[in-house]
């Protein structure tokens, strides 16, 4: 049979509009020959075009060869299995065509298809008021949409002053007022242009007043500085723009870094010791105000209090709590083994024993949770030889004796991963892509209520926390989640839980979220920590250097979300963390544990403003990694903060601090 | 034949043209040959490259695998190229799409990856289209229609997806490449593609034994459609002769590509076959097909696309694969940790054989025929196994331990020993 594609009628007019500069396109394999016609397609976005692809001798004979068209870049253009090809975004795709036989003897050509950008349709010019004070300087943005509202990404708006004696525009889009006058500012792409006219004016600013309630300050701190513009007679002029630099001496001189950093809104904070001047500037008027900044000189320390060994496997999550018989305990999960949760008495911290354990068929257990009365345990299961995870809800009244109450998997075989109690519920997450919401009022039967998963294509979850009503997910490319499974704010319920609001990060490595309400400044903040193992994760014999921070996202206004501050220590990566009175514990990972101060507002690297407060490295020489600190999770607790070591098993220490009080 | 004889047949030449043939005898069985094997350990994130000889079978590396280290990724299917220079590998969950993963043999380093569908799973390349192909197993959360991801494995770009049923496994194609089969667990059915067309052609309901035809919109307006595929392939007398044809075209008509499989299983029912698993036979149009929840091998004419012949095996079959002279198959029994070894032309089971663990999972056979290598799982901390049994003697010719939840097996080569 001969395989010849030929035009439909209807297909056939749009061929004629669609360009082809090559012919056709042409392989050979021993005495035959593969041809496509044309050999290469430009298309308009919704157009459709037909490949004419046959195979003949070499005399052009034409042979019966079954073929096979597909692409590698679907979402560009679609192509059917007969050779039909429609163009569906901007682009350049290829089509495979391709004969089916044998490997030896089988031909493949590829044909070009290049989907054009609609043409720009108008472009859009922001940034510059029509009023525009002399001497002062605003920043342009110019971009180009198609009449289908696409962004033309693949080209360069052009900016220029139709009159420089009034603006200069420098290549950045910076635009400067030079004198009074008429102004007219040309965006220019694709032969299209916008125009953008306005009037440089006098600036009536003379003065500047700067000021700032601290002349003295730590590192860390935020000092909000405020600067007025104001006309010859002291008129306030409201809408001038004010711009902030920084001039800084620190008193280490000897090549020190960037020490401080100032905000377009007047926000400071210094990363070093030293004396700063904050400068405001409108036109010719400017102004100066110095603050000297001192080491927050937190000397914390985390004292070993003492250690749960265990050095046979590696060790997960932990959970401390108060058992109903007012001593206390600790659960800590297994990675990667025999599917063990091992119970512990850390009433004396020092002299922490191992009671009992449970085991369920899994290879990981990787999370464990204990129910606010003490009574119930619920730990995650990972790798079940049935392939049926699930949770297993364990009885710990008495934790020398755990008893299995129920498992349950509805819905839940892929694995969980990680779960949170929340008033007689579970939130379980479901292999990775959401967390089940599921009713244990009757631990023996439990019951999904309610879910919540995204919709965004390739989304996925890591962990799940619940306070107040509300769920704050980490969601890792996708953020942030926060919704109301309850707390009323936006009508959510276990049930039918509501989103409120969420912020993603470009890393995508978002892996825990912690809320945390800061007393002194009202300001709500969303705490994000990264899990990234940029250089692999070694399971024996040496250790493991992952990387990533903890991420301050400020979500008072929970439409709005910004990132504001990190904490990032070097050559490390973070895991776990958990905020008590103003402090944040964090498992950093081959960092150990870390203790900062997240007092008061909060702006840029707090680790280089000296905010941590305390660091401790669990070491174990005969731990399942010998000397490989790799902390993964901290809970503060009576006075001690206990941490799990993925390498030595269940810690605690004592934290001691000068120079700072809790709540400062 | 199979895609492994090929790679074996490039690499290997005239030697492995005498492997490929029927089985020998015990005291003619090549003792100066080496068999390479690869295997998953699902819960371990690793895959283990075995090499049985001398009645010995050795860990020649144990390779880490996945990129998320503190997260079981579960590697579950394994493939390898036809001429042997890659082996390709899916990784169950991801973010939370699997991947598949390209890796050159010899290095056993990774070349490539895609993102492809929820749990991909069992795959096969096609010696035809050179193409391959993956179900998209979805083993967890609500059961709903699941795919096949079509992969280009030389670019490593997914270049199409045929939906299918839920809970599709066991992916194979037929010996010239040109159609590919796979089950649907839940539904199940034994679902046909035409690998050219990347459409469905045919599904047999396995619990009735009642199989329809599937045209596509795409074809019924062209004049290379689905009727001159299946025409090809022998299949639309039998369609005729069977009643099929017109019934299925009654209720479907032409429907876009995702229409067939999405109105099968608008209703869709636990079925009581629960299949596992699809494999051709080499030389007869002949698909074995492991009925896990009936305890039986299925064996489905090609022609007429209906169930022909039963085999009563042990408890939750799992994986079948057909020797490469046609003569056996070998079946894991998963619930039951064992193996059964058949005659397929008497319908006999000459072995039933435990497993070194109580899981059994996969099963590949050697090109000459004469071992079969078989993956067992363990529970829990248990180590999984590769269990070797001799299919002339059948009797168990070596064991060794490898990681976490032993799985998905594939036969990478056959060679001399220096």
């Amino acid at each position: 049979m001969i395989r010849r594609y030929s035009l439909w009628l209807s297909v056939a007019a749009v061929c004629l509009m669609a360009g082809s500069s090559v012919a056709q396109v042409v392989t050979k394999q021993g005495e035959r020959l593969l041809q496509v016609q044309p050999g290469e397609l430009e298309l308009k976005i919704g157009q459709i075009a037909q490949l004419d692809a046959f195979v003949t001798d070499l005399k052009g004979n034409r042979l019966e060869a079954p073929l096979m068209f597909f692409t590698r870049a679907r979402g560009t253009i679609a192509v059917s299995s007969t050779g039909e090809v429609t163009a569906q975004k901007p682009g350049t795709a290829m089509v495979t065509v391709r004969t089916v036989e044998d490997r030896a003897t089988r031909m493949s050509v590829n044909v070009k298809v290049q989907v054009a950008f609609p043409p720009v349709d108008h472009i859009d010019l922001a940034g510059v008021p029509g009023q525009f004070y002399e001497g002062t300087t605003r920043r342009v943005t110019a971009t180009a949409y198609t009449t289908e509202g696409l962004t033309r990404t693949d080209l360069e708006v052009r900016l220029r002053a139709k009159s420089p004696q009034t603006i200069s525009i420098d290549p950045f889009g910076h635009v400067t007022a030079l004198q009074p006058g008429s102004f007219t500012i040309v965006a220019e792409a694709e032969g299209r242009t916008t125009e953008l006219s306005g009037q440089v004016i006098a600036n009536p600013v003379a003065t500047l007043e700067l000021t700032c309630r601290d002349r003295f300050a730590r590192t860390g701190d935020v000092l909000q500085f405020e600067a007025k513009a104001l006309t010859p007679t002291g008129a306030t002029v409201a809408d001038a723009p004010i711009q902030f630099s920084l001039e800084a001496r620190p008193d280490d001189a000897l090549g020190n870094a960037a020490p401080g950093q100032v905000e377009s809104d007047g926000r400071f904070v210094a990363e070093k010791a030293g004396l700063f001047t904050i400068v405001a500037t409108c036109g010719s008027a400017n102004t100066r105000f110095s603050v000297q900044v001192v080491d927050r000189d937190l000397q914390g320390k985390l004292e070993f209090t003492g250690q749960g060994q265990v050095q046979d496997v590696h060790t997960s999550d932990l959970w401390v709590w108060e058992g109903v018989d007012g001593r206390d305990y600790a659960v800590t999960g297994t990675w990667g083994a025999n599917g063990d949760a091992l119970f512990w008495d850390v009433t004396d911290p020092e002299k922490i024993e191992r009671i009992s354990s449970v085991r369920v068929d899994a290879r990981t257990v990787n999370d464990v949770k204990v129910s606010e009365d003490g009574r119930l345990c619920i730990i995650s299961r990972e790798g079940a030889s049935n392939r049926r995870n699930g949770i297993v809800i364990i009885d710990v009244e008495n934790p020398r004796d755990p008893k299995i109450i129920s498992t349950y998997d509805e819905n839940l075989t892929g694995g969980v991963h990680n779960l949170f109690i929340y008033r007689d519920h579970v939130f379980a997450l479901s292999a990775g892509r959401r967390y089940d919401i599921i009713n244990i009022e009757d631990p023996k039967a439990p019951k999904t209520v309610g879910k919540f998963e995204l919709e965004e294509e390739g989304h996925s979850i890591h962990d799940v926390w619940v306070v107040d009503g509300i769920a704050y997910s980490s969601n890792w490319r996708h953020g942030v989640q926060v919704v109301d499974v309850g707390n009323g704010v936006a009508g959510g319920t276990l049930e039918k839980p509501v989103k409120i609001g969420s912020y993603a990060y470009p890393s995508g490595w978002n892996h825990a979220a912690f809320p945390y309400l800061n007393p002194q400044t009202g300001k709500f903040y969303v705490i994000g920590g990264d899990e990234a193992f940029p250089n692999g994760l070694h399971l024996e014999n040496k250790p493991t250097y992952p990387r990533g921070w903890i991420h301050f996202i400020d979500f008072t206004d929970m439409k709005n979300p910004k990132e504001v501050a990190r904490y990032e220590v070097p050559e490390a990566g973070t895991h776990n963390l958990w905020v008590e009175d103003d402090l944040l514990y964090v498992a950093y990972y081959n960092g150990g544990l870390r203790v900062v101060d997240i007092s008061g507002e909060l702006m840029g690297d707090l680790y280089r403003q000296g905010r941590e407060i305390a660091a401790f490295l669990p070491t174990d020489h005969e731990g399942f990694v010998h000397n490989a600190p790799m902390t993964w999770g901290p809970q503060p607790h009576k006075g001690h903060v206990f941490f799990s070591d993925w390498n030595s098993g269940l810690w605690a220490a004592k934290l001691t601090m000068k120079n700072r009080s809790v709540g400062q | 034949m199979r895609s492994i004889s090929i790679s074996l047949g490039l690499l290997l030449g005239c030697f492995v043209v005498g492997l490929s043939g029927p089985a020998r005898g015990a005291s003619d069985q090549p003792a100066s040959t080496s068999y390479w094997v690869y295997v998953t350990a699902e819960s371990a994130d690793e895959v283990y490259l075995i090499r049985f000889a001398d009645r010995k079978a050795e860990i020649v590396k144990k390779i880490s695998v996945g990129y998320q280290p503190t997260e079981i990724e579960g590697p579950h299917g394994l493939t390898v190229s036809p001429d042997g220079q890659h082996w390709y590998l899916t990784m169950a969950h991801g973010k939370p799409f699997g991947i598949l993963y390209k890796y050159a043999t010899g290095t056993d380093e990774v070349v490539g990856q895609c993102e492809l569908g929820l749990f991909p799973a069992t795959m096969q390349i096609s010696k035809a289209t050179g193409l391959l192909y993956c179900v998209n197993f979805d083993l967890h959360g609500d059961m709903s229609p699941s795919s096949v991801s079509i992969v280009d494995p030389d670019e490593m770009a997914e270049v199409g997806r045929v939906t299918t049923g839920p809970m599709p496994h066991g992916s194979r194609l037929s010996p010239d490449g040109r159609f590919h089969y796979s089950c649907a667990m839940m539904s199940g059915e034994l679902f046909e593609i035409d690998a050219t067309h990347m459409q469905l052609s045919r599904v047999l309901d396995l619990d009735k034994n009642e199989p329809r035809v599937v045209q596509e919109k795409s074809h019924a307006h062209t004049e290379h459609g689905a009727k001159d595929a299946q025409a090809e392939h022998g299949a639309k007398d039998a369609h005729a002769e069977h009643g099929a044809t017109k019934d299925a075209h009654t209720e479907h008509g032409a429907k876009d590509a995702m229409a067939p499989a999405q109105e099968a299983h608008a209703g869709h029912h636990h079925a009581q076959s629960k299949p596992t698993w699809v494999y051709p036979h080499p030389d007869k149009r002949r698909l074995y097909v492991a009925l896990n929840g009936m305890e039986q091998i299925a064996e489905v004419d090609l022609e007429s696309f209906k169930i022909v012949r039963r085999f009563k095996t042990g408890k939750g079959p799992y994986n079948v694969e057909v020797s490469p002279n046609g003569k056996q198959f070998v079946a894991t029994y998963k619930s039951a940790g064992q193996i059964g070894i058949w005659d397929i032309e008497s319908g006999v089971e000459l072995a039933r054989l435990p497993t070194s663990r109580k899981v059994s999972h996969g099963v590949v056979i050697s090109p000459d025929s004469r071992f079969a290598f078989v993956s067992s799982e363990g529970i829990g901390g248990e180590a999984g196994t590769l269990d070797v049994y001799d299919l002339e003697s059948n009797k168990l010719a070596a064991t060794v331990e490898i990681g976490l939840q032993a799985g998905g097996i594939y036969f990478w080569k056959a060679e001399p020993q220096d």
